[in-house]
């Protein structure tokens, strides 16, 4: 069974001392799929993601990623399997430009001191590189912008550069952590369906994380809903919405 | 006799030795963001391998006391001075003898890179700071203390590599170093306008950012540790060459350490070039204070010998209130020239634009 999926949580659980963030969450990311997490303020979402990449350490469970345990692993070993995750409050890299930002999502042989000195082993990297993060910044929006130091972008741009970043990392699995908050919807839409089409020529497979359920939820293959760190329902995205714990966690509260 | 002025050549000395060493922290701590607090470590690593090195080869290639005698201030005089007289005769002894040190130098001072990149792993902020500094005091306690490295609290006397040039020798052994100066200004340009260096920065700007984007930090702080470090021991070796002498109460904390931080915060953290003016800016105003300090005496309340420390104490606290990011602050860099860029740019943006 397992092969079918790229990312399988089993019984996952994280505390932060008394608060019990993620309450043994078993889900499944199929491969070649865009599968959202949806669900309120404080579901644990964001720390579901953490303990997935390595930020945080699992209380208990497990976390599967290719057929392989990754629960003990820090994130750089993660990354190197093939799975990244963009950031829902985002993290640039302040002081480098954007066309850098996206440049240090991807590694270079230049980055041992040894082989940085002698240039000629890494331009033809470095230049296939530029190309790929120029590709990457104008399917965002931000290909004008490539030489500003990412600390005078505004916020919505931010998101964006946070999701280029991802994107061109190359990864199998990329969790995306509610990007496009706060992005208009014309441009969020944009972006939802540019997600789609690289996991079509790509092969590659997304977990969302969205609040906005209505521009979200037609570009998602399959949805799990949290509440209080719990799963609360899953299923296709039709099904989901008519499910009435849904309707209660999102219309009746 | 000498064609430049001592005034000069003390300014070129002081600028290009404290520009190596201003580099290599600005490697560690601009690029990188470490708490380099313990910048004199490897500087005296540098000058413990000059110091000890290569008189004891050379006393064992020509007979003499090379072991714990050779430090002893009653021999140590004697028998470099006659080295000496040996390297004034043969002009590639004297470069081998120095080309070898420099390396050695380097090597040993990659090796306590490497050292203290252990704690490096672990510890943050300022725990990594303070335990940087104490690493560098203790190293210098030890070979003040304990002579028979470096001949303890009199010191040692280092055979003498530019004898041979005659009667220009300082202006030799100065137009050396300021060449070796700008070698590393060099090769520090080159890797820091590297991928090398974007990693650096990076990870100064966000460890859990870069960390999710595949780096290990650990690995990173290493490399950043072990070249700086190795840079500096360069230095540290070359002020002992051309010196002749040395002796590890000179290696305080202040002027290896907290100077080059000032120099590096006064020209602007995280910029080399910045970096070269702040070394020269502060070197030629603390040697013209060295100079006139005399001058001064009549008009100022204390001992005017700590003019200079004074001066660098009051620049650094200016520095951090009215300019942190320096005269030239850090500027984005480009690993391949910005026309390069450009050309990419124009290529690809026209057909690439968003699919709807
Ligand atoms: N580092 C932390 N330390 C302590 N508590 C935390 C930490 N991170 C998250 N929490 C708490 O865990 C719970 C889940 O937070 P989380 O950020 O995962 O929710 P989320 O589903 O991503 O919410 P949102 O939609 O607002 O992003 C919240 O109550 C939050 O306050
Ligand atoms: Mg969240």
């Amino acid at each position: 069974m397992s092969n079918d999926y790229i990312l399988v949580t089993k019984e996952v659980t994280k505390r932060f001392g008394g608060l019990t963030a993620v309450d043994s969450v078993s889900i499944a990311v199929r491969r070649n799929t865009v599968t959202m997490l949806m669900g309120p303020n404080g579901a644990g979402k964001t720390t579901l993601v953490n303990v997935c990449t390595g930020v945080y350490k699992a209380d208990e469970g497990r976390v599967l990623f290719d057929n392989e345990d990754i629960t003990e692993l820090p994130p750089y070993e993660i990354y190197r399997l093939g799975f990244v995750r963009t950031f829902q409050i985002p993290v640039p890299f302040q002081s480098l430009t954007v066309l850098e930002n996206v440049l240090a999502s991807m590694k270079s042989d230049g980055e041992n001191p040894l082989i940085a000195i002698a240039k000629s082993r890494w331009i033809k990297h470095e230049e296939g590189a530029i190309r790929k993060a120029f590709n990457m910044l104008s399917k965002v929006g931000l290909s004008k912008f490539w030489d500003l130091p990412a600390y005078k972008l505004g916020a919505a741009q931010l998101k964006m550069l946070e999701v280029a970043r991802a994107l061109a990392a190359g990864a199998k699995l990329i969790a995306l952590d509610e990007p496009i908050g706060g992005v208009d919807p014309v441009y969020a839409n944009r972006i939802l369906s540019y997600v789609r089409s690289l996991k079509d020529e790509f092969d590659a497979s997304f977990l969302l994380i969205e609040h906005r359920i209505d521009i979200a939820l037609p570009y998602a293959d399959y949805v799990y809903v949290m509440d209080k760190g719990k799963i609360v329902t899953e299923g296709r995205p039709s099904e989901v919405i008519k499910n009435p714990k849904v309707i209660e966690i999102y219309i009746g509260e | 006799m000498e064609v430049i002025p001592p005034i000069v050549l003390y300014i070129l000395v002081d600028f290009s030795v404290y520009l190596i060493i201003t580099l290599s922290l600005n490697m560690e701590a601009g690029y990188a963001g470490l708490p380099q607090f313990g910048r004199v470590l490897s500087v005296i690593t540098g000058a413990l391998v000059a110091g000890a090195i290569p008189g004891r080869i050379l006393a064992l290639l020509y007979g003499y006391p090379h072991g714990a005698e050779y430090a002893s201030y009653e021999f140590n005089y004697r028998i470099v001075n006659e080295l000496n007289i040996i390297l004034e005769q043969s002009p590639l002894l004297s470069i081998g003898v120095f080309l070898l040190t420099l390396i050695m130098a380097m090597m040993l001072g990659a090796a306590v890179g490497y050292v203290t990149s252990r704690p490096a792993i672990r510890l943050k902020e300022a725990y990594l700071g303070i335990t940087l500094l104490a690493m560098g005091d203790v190293v210098m306690l030890i070979s003040l203390y304990y002579s028979p490295i470096i001949g303890g609290t009199t010191g040692v006397m280092v055979p003498d590599p530019f004898r041979w040039v005659g009667p220009y020798r300082f202006t030799a052994a100065t137009l050396v170093l300021l060449t070796l100066s700008i070698v590393v200004l060099i090769v520090v340009e080159r890797l820091t306008k590297s991928p090398f260096g974007r990693a650096l920065r990076a990870m100064r700007d966000s460890e859990v950012a870069i960390t999710v984007y595949g780096r290990d930090i650990a690995r990173l702080r290493t490399y950043a540790l072990i070249v700086g470090a190795s840079i500096a021991a360069l230095g540290g070796a070359l002020y002992t060459f051309y010196t002749g002498g040395c002796i590890a109460s000179t290696y305080t904390r202040l002027t290896w350490t907290f100077w080059p931080w000032a120099f590096m915060m006064l020209g602007g953290t995280g910029n080399n070039v910045g970096v070269v003016l702040g070394v020269l800016l502060f070197v030629i105003v603390k040697t013209f204070i060295v100079t006139y300090r005399g001058v001064l005496a009549p008009y100022v309340p204390f001992d005017p010998v700590w003019l200079e420390y004074t001066f660098v104490g009051m620049a650094i606290i200016l520095i951090a209130m009215f300019r942190p990011q320096g005269i030239i602050p850090e500027r984005p860099i480009f690993t391949i020239a910005r026309k390069k860029i450009e050309r990419i740019f124009t290529t690809l943006e026209t057909p690439e634009e968003i699919r709807a």
